[in-house]
């Protein structure tokens, strides 16, 4: 059989972000995988020098668009380190309400587009009609549909009222039905579904431990490594809630995590309105920051999140760098497609969820 | 298969799910934050809000007749930033999001507010005054003392509280 080299992207693989592929091919029969990464690096990372510490919180948060709220949560976590900051009680609620809202509507984006993917449109229409139901949310309560702008250093700037909780929970009743009884077991049964994504992308344990993958690509393989479980931040060690974990490894096992993730995002929403502590929401509008250096690392909607930041005592930091799980996850690819059909290369590219302005800021 | 069906069903039954503008109002909900609005008569002049600002859309220029504030709506990102670090809340986000323009008139969507200077009542030097808003949070309510301060220049302020720790 003839051996060929196909392109795949840099547009429009899988996400409306450049991926660039270099396939080897036999025949219908992918061989070989070759990453050119770099399309939307942006310098992110040397701006956040030449900006201070509170035009940081607005730059971090757009990193990215779907887990806007993780970078500037895992930065205040590393200034509020250094300064040894105790945030308060209710403001570490109101963080993980925040987190969470973002973690239901990032899963619910990818899984939307995995049926995009598998040309079942009806079903996209359907959940990200469905996840509206979340935007409308942010949009409520944050007064914006993706950057929330949740986080200031010390706490948080937003707040809810007993008004405000009760439309959250409104909202969550509106949604939890809908992701329960009609999304969730149409991707767990459906055969359109499950025909194109049901031994797709294997990857075993030992590819989790070698490769680092983090988030729900590794516990889509068996690996129940979660930051909010393994090392506990914020409010998480008051909350009741378990790691899901599927067994296979195959983009249908990483569907799943993320359509069960949503949903114990959700039931962390209500554990945290539930408990909702009164409090001062932050320690104040200016903390001074020493000189230090931190490391603070968060579960993201796409896993581990870790930033270093180093202070000089000024109001601008010295360096700040950070690792997103794409990095890790993007690597494995060359194991998921080995031997994979050409056709199935925009889902498994989507089935570990890759944020490339995040990986390449 | 089925199952699917009658959600398709359903979905059909409940009609279009996008809301109905520019041929209808489309709600906004009162946290939303759009479009930056100014009250110079609070401003403090600390320019904390150009320090914050992550745009850079903010801009302070000083000159004879106080103190401009200059904000440039087309490089604002609209995080909020300001507000929050406002400490009279004279800058605001407002729920107007109404923000389209032709691309002709983007360096003209600017607006300005300037905090007008005052005299000292001792010796005229013109002064930007602590506005009440500010002598409230400084002083949690102010007295006749106090309020004759704030209308000096800080020289002669100074000179004033001496004098009257003197007496």
């Amino acid at each position: 059989m003839q051996s060929y080299e196909i392109p795949v992207g840099p547009l429009h693989v899988s996400l409306e972000e450049p991926m660039y592929f270099r396939i080897s091919v036999e025949g219908e029969t992918v061989t070989g995988l070759e990453v050119t990464a770099g399309h939307v690096h942006r310098g992110i990372e040397y701006l956040t020098t030449k900006r201070n510490i509170y035009q940081n919180l607005a730059l971090t948060e757009r990193v990215c668009s779907l887990c806007s709220n993780s970078h500037p949560q895992t930065y205040c976590m590393a200034l509020e380190d250094i300064a040894q900051i105790a945030v308060p009680e209710r403001a570490l609620y109101l963080r993980a309400i925040a987190d969470e809202i973002k973690r239901v509507a990032s899963h619910m984006f990818n899984v939307a587009i995995l049926a995009h993917i598998v040309g079942f449109e009806s079903l996209f229409m359907h959940v990200m009609e469905a996840r509206e139901i979340m935007q409308d949310t942010k949009e409520t309560v944050f007064g914006n549909r993706m950057d929330i702008a949740a986080n200031v250093i010390g706490g948080v700037k937003y707040d809810i009222s007993r008004e405000t909780s009760a439309y959250i929970l409104h909202q969550l009743d509106r949604l939890e039905p809908i992701l329960r009884e009609q999304i969730r077991p149409i991707y767990a049964t459906n055969r359109s579904i499950t025909a194109r994504t049901k031994g797709i992308g294997v990857i075993g344990l030992d590819h989790c431990i070698d490769y680092g993958l983090m988030g729900p690509v590794a516990r889509g393989a068996g690996h129940g490594y979660d930051v909010r479980l393994a090392a506990p931040y914020g409010i998480y060690p008051q909350l009741d809630f378990e790691a899901v974990s599927y067994p296979d490894g195959d983009v249908w096992s990483r569907a799943m995590v993320r359509l069960d993730e949503a949903l114990v995002a959700i039931s962390l929403i209500r554990q945290c309105l539930a408990k909702l502590p009164e409090g001062p929401l932050s320690v104040g509008p200016l903390p001074h920051i020493p000189a230090g250096e931190a490391v603070a690392k968060t579960e993201a909607p796409r896993g581990e999140l870790i930033y270093y930041l180093k202070t000089n005592g000024t109001d601008t930091p010295e360096r700040l760098k950070w690792r997103v799980p794409s990095y890790m996850n993007w690597d494995v690819l060359q194991v998921m497609m080995d031997r994979a059909r050409i056709s199935d290369i925009p889902m498994i590219v989507n089935s570990i969820d890759p944020c490339i302005s995040c990986t390449e800021r | 298969m089925m199952a699917f069906l009658k959600i398709l069903l359903d979905n059909l039954r409940k009609g279009p799910a996008t809301e109905a503008f520019p041929f209808g109002e489309a709600p906004t909900p009162p946290a939303y934050r759009g479009k930056v609005a100014f009250d110079a008569d609070t401003c403090t002049g600390c320019k904390m809000c150009e320090h914050v600002c992550a745009g850079g859309a903010i801009r302070f220029a000083e000159d004879d007749d106080g103190l401009h504030f200059l904000i440039w709506h087309n490089t604002c990102i609209s995080c909020g930033l300001c507000e929050y670090y406002c400490p009279t809340k004279a800058i605001t986000l407002t729920n107007n999001w109404h923000l389209a323009h032709p691309q002709s008139e983007k360096y003209t969507q600017i607006d300005h507010g300037t905090v007008a200077q005052c005299r000292c009542t001792e010796c005229g030097t013109a002064f930007l005054p602590a506005i009440p808003a500010l002598m409230d949070l400084a002083y949690r309510g102010q007295n006749d003392r106090t309020k004759a301060l704030a209308g000096m220049c800080p020289d002669c302020r100074r000179r004033a509280t001496l004098s009257g720790a003197r007496s």
